[in-house]
């Protein structure tokens, strides 16, 4: 008797996180279902987000109800959004695997232990901490000494030349998007380096080779499946930054970035910024435009995440 | 941005105010006589937010009965979370749309008193100097038409002055602002071509202008300007402190008469005693670009966004006590509170309606 009630009760318990997902995007389609009408394709194709006159009066436009020149198309915010994602990767992965490789082999077991428990507290900081360290610091460096430099330096290659900007924009917020996501990498990838069977790499070592060889042929290819993994969570973790990229990215609107140090904006910051903007709007479309917008990121980030777990089910089963 | 630092320590304050509030009035239950504490919440405009910040501390001391929390979020969301009755009184530099009123006809919008809004800039070299720009030129430099220092529009109006042959970098709010709104109501009172295209908000489709920044709430406004060389931006007076701390330069802007004038006291007044007798009962007005000489064009009302129909007679006298203060030129309006934030007093006629409007919530 006692059995089914347990097992119930693991049942119930059990499928609330998938339901509360299942929930969410069906809340999120159904809350912003006007806008997805309203927008139809163009809402992913265009360059045009216009809440329209706010202080006009509500006209029906193909059966809906706007503000006089709405319109809402959100193709530099795909483009931000995924752009300066991919750039923190590309920033972060070579750093984060060298600091791994560092803390589980590179260095005395005695200081492994203190150098790792900072490596896990920088995964821990709060990324508003982050947003601000990159507002009071980078911003200023980056806009006045360093994105000048660069830009006279690299002048012949293709959007790394140009106007410097003004420290506000994608390299910042790739940069600071980085330092959020290389201890989350790290310290995944440092208990899997030291996990790496002993024998293979005294195998390696006894063959001639030495520790950089041993790293890059034998440990660097038995990890191929967990670096991807943990390096698509980090993906989902910074495609999905509000406030640090609010606090860095400039927030450009309407345009696309032209080089490396132009402004930018992600779909998550722009959300945070623009909600109470879109609470004007008496024909709530703006609201639910947002809302599209907040399906359109969960839908990416579930996509993401879904290719993590498959990836590490792979690593698994092998 | 801070502010929005501000918001989350504003609420976990509001939470522990609460939380103690409640402890409190358990406490205070035991004995009879104690009077019931009651609790109201402004939340909105952070141009606003300052002189909230110089008046709830006296104002409680006075009244002890009545604890006030205020935060700084944003002029859209005070007028929403006014609407939707989550706080009592919604600051916003901005008053409703008609469809807004149509829609929630029993909310009240009633002046506390007056605003300025400044132009200001950082042009290395140039900030001791006040350069003169007229609503032209700003929608020029807004819409990307005018992307040079030098340009010969900014040459023309300041004859003699070396201006700096480098982009402008055009600095606007990312939140719903009424800052945003006071400012694209001087570009669209003054260029008709901005008025057709852009128009006026507390949020527009700021036309792309590569390199511009989206700036949120006053302190991010200012930050951004001081950390960009060759910026722009619109501020609000009661941030007139931290600009000139930041050595930033402050434009002299063209009136309606065609006179370069600076956001002093004086000059708005001299707006205000144009615009306030036009005033209707509903007190809906824009004081943006005002006749007469020495007229400072962008001037605003400073409103409390309330409803008529509070949850109670008692918290519909409290508002109608403290809002009657606020107004009050012995009371929330007295020199040393609006001269603090560099504010105008609300002149007479205006507080009359003001008073007027108070009345109706019960």
């Amino acid at each position: 008797m006692k059995i089914p009630v347990f097992r119930a009760g693991l049942i119930a318990t059990a499928s609330f996180l998938p339901l509360s997902l299942i929930a969410l995007i069906a809340f999120l389609a159904v809350y912003s279902w006007p806008a997805i009408q309203f927008n139809q394709f163009q809402f992913l194709w265009t360059n045009d987000w216009n809440l329209g006159n706010l202080y006009g009066n509500p006209v029906t436009v193909h059966g809906a109800q706007i503000m006089p020149g709405a319109k809402y198309g959100i193709w530099f915010l795909v483009v931000g959004t995924v752009v300066s994602s991919a750039l923190a990767m590309l920033m972060a992965m070579p750093i984060a695997i060298g600091a791994a490789y560092f803390l589980s082999e590179g260095v005395r077991k005695s200081w492994a232990g203190p150098l790792s428990l900072f490596v896990d507290l920088l995964a821990a900081i709060p990324s508003v901490v982050y947003g601000l360290w990159g507002y009071a610091l980078l911003v200023p460096l980056f806009g006045q000494t360093i994105f000048p430099f660069m830009a006279k330096t690299f002048s012949f290659i293709p959007f790394l030349k140009g106007d410097p900007g003004s420290g506000y924009g994608l390299l910042t917020s790739a940069f600071v998007l980085a330092v959020m996501i290389i201890p989350l990498i790290s310290a995944t990838l440092r208990e899997s380096i030291r996990m790496t069977e002993p024998e293979l790499k005294e195998a390696g070592l006894s063959l001639g080779l030495n520790r950089l060889e041993v790293f890059w042929h034998i440990t660097l290819p038995k990890l191929k499946t967990v670096l991807i993994g943990v390096g698509i969570l980090a993906l989902g973790r910074a495609l999905g930054e509000t406030m640090a990229v609010l606090m860095v990215s400039g927030n450009a609107l309407n345009y696309l970035p032209n080089n490396i140090y132009a402004p930018i904006s992600t779909m998550a910051a722009f959300i945070a910024s623009q909600l109470d903007s879109a609470l004007q709007d008496p024909t709530n479309m703006a609201v639910e435009a947002l809302s599209e917008i907040a399906l359109v990121l969960l839908l990416i980030t579930v996509v993401v995440n879904f290719a993590a777990r498959l990836l590490l089910w792979m690593a698994r089963v092998r | 941005m801070l502010y929005r630092l501000k918001k989350e320590v504003s609420r976990s304050v509001k939470g522990a105010v609460i939380l103690s509030a409640l402890g409190l009035s358990a406490l205070y239950a035991l004995p009879a006589s104690a009077a019931p504490t009651i609790s109201l919440l402004e939340t909105g405009s952070t141009l606003l937010y300052p002189l909230f910040n110089l008046w709830v501390p006296v104002y409680t001391k006075m009244n002890p009965g009545v604890q006030i929390t205020t935060q700084g979020t944003g002029s859209g969301t005070g007028i929403a979370e006014a609407i939707s009755g989550v706080a009592q009184i919604g600051a916003s530099d901005a008053y409703m749309s008609d469809a807004q009123i149509k829609q929630h006809p029993n909310i009240l919008n009633i002046p506390l008193a007056i605003s300025i809004q400044m132009i200001n800039y950082n042009v290395p070299g140039l900030n001791n100097v006040h350069l003169k720009l007229s609503g032209p030129v700003l929608a020029g430099i807004y819409s990307g038409k005018i992307t040079n220092w030098n340009d010969a529009a900014i040459a023309k109006l300041n004859p003699g002055v070396k201006l700096p042959n480098h982009k402008i970098i055009p600095v606007h709010r990312t939140d719903g602002s009424g800052d945003t709104f006071i400012f694209t109501t001087y570009l669209s009172d003054t260029t008709p071509a901005w008025s057709n295209s852009v128009g006026y908000s507390t949020t527009v489709s700021w036309p792309a202008v590569p390199g511009g920044i989206g700036a949120e709430g006053n302190p991010g406004m200012v930050q951004a300007l001081k950390t960009t060389p060759y910026g722009i931006a619109y501020i609000g007076i009661s941030w007139k402190k931290p600009v000139e701390e930041a050595h930033l330069g402050m434009a002299m802007l063209e009136n309606r008469a065609g006179k370069f004038v600076l956001p002093t006291v004086a000059n708005a007044k001299a707006a205000a005693g144009e615009m306030v007798n036009k005033t209707p009962a509903d007190e809906r007005i824009s004081l943006v670009y005002a006749p007469g000489a020495n007229s400072y064009p962008i001037i605003n009302y400073e409103y409390a966004i309330v409803s008529k129909t509070q949850p109670n007679a008692e918290v519909a006298a409290a508002m109608r006590k403290f809002l009657n203060w606020a107004i009050d030129p012995k009371g929330g309006n007295a020199p040393h509170f609006i001269t603090a934030v560099n504010f105008v007093p609300l002149p007479d006629s205006a507080a009359k309606l003001s008073r007027k409007q108070i009345a109706e919530i019960k």
